[in-house]
């Protein structure tokens, strides 16, 4: 990468970290422990941001495939492999972090519940569809599926967002048309998590995609040594 | 402080699973800078020798 593209990657590592200090500040010193759930309701603040980066990681991945398909430039598989491979790691966060707020709330660690079924069968679609593209050995052939296995698990994530409005569920509803239903304090918290975690995902992304040139660099230059081994 | 140690695994689980991603995905990145050195290197050499 150019030195232009490593002070943009640097600037935005810096962002990032200048905004977890202060998000950290805000969940932990700043906002006002809930009356009912007390202070376990804090996960809240980093549970939420999790599962939105799932969300968008995925989205992103969906786009990507799409461009794939229809540009056939690999740079466009980098960034939908790179992209699932985040929402993952944060899917993870989300589902155990709820697990872990669920167990003193709910009394229970788990439930089938609509909300937290559908959010496991998109983790395990997602972590599936990673195993299965190591698989197939020829690299077009690995994009064009990866891609297609992008487009067809994104059909899950609206169902998972809209699950709580769906069907009866005990997972709580944080906004509904009337707007968001928590205080201001809480919310400016909430929001500075969700840009935290925005910027956390695109850090991780550019580094991410950034392995997957390197990569396939070297892909390319094993194949360009082999005649001069011959 | 009822139920702080929920709150203590959450917040530990979070930022391990995030550093842990960090610190593997920075070891690949690593590993494959060094790779394509080390190839570059062996190409550059075959070409001096005229191979």
């Amino acid at each position: 990468m150019n030195k232009l593209g490593d002070s943009w990657l640097l600037s935005l590592i810096g962002l990032t970290g200048l905004a977890v200090i202060v998000s950290l500040y805000l969940v932990f010193v700043y906002v006002p422990t809930e009356l009912i759930m007390g202070i376990v309701q804090r996960i809240f603040y980093f549970h939420v941001p999790s599962a939105w980066v799932g969300f968008l990681a995925f989205l992103v991945a969906f786009v990507a495939g799409i461009a794939y398909l229809m540009r056939r430039e690999p740079r466009w598989d980098m960034v939908e492999v790179s992209s699932i491979e985040i929402g993952v790691l944060f899917s993870t966060i989300a589902l155990v972090t709820g697990s872990i707020w669920a167990r003193p709330i709910w009394n229970t660690w788990w439930t089938w519940d609509p909300r937290l079924t559908t959010t496991l069968v998109m983790w395990l679609y997602y972590v599936a569809s990673l195993m299965l593209r190591r698989v197939v050995d020829s690299e077009d052939r690995r994009a064009r599926f990866g891609a297609i296995l992008s487009i067809v698990g994104f059909v899950n994530v609206p169902v998972v967002f809209l699950a709580i409005r769906l069907w009866r569920t005990i997972h709580p509803v944080m906004f509904s048309s009337e707007g968001f239903e928590m205080a201001p304090g809480m919310l400016l918290t909430l929001g500075s998590s969700l840009v935290t975690f925005t910027l956390l995902y695109l850090c991780l992304l550019v580094i991410r995609v950034r392995i997957e040139y390197l990569s396939s660099e070297l892909s390319r230059l094993r194949q360009l040594s082999i005649p001069a081994r011959s | 402080m009822k139920n702080f140690w929920y709150l203590f695994a959450a917040y530990t689980f979070i930022w391990t699973a995030v550093f842990a991603y960090i610190y593997t995905i920075a070891q690949r990145q690593q590993t494959l800078e060094q790779d394509i050195k080390a190839l570059q290197q062996a190409m550059e050499r075959r070409i001096g020798k005229g191979d």
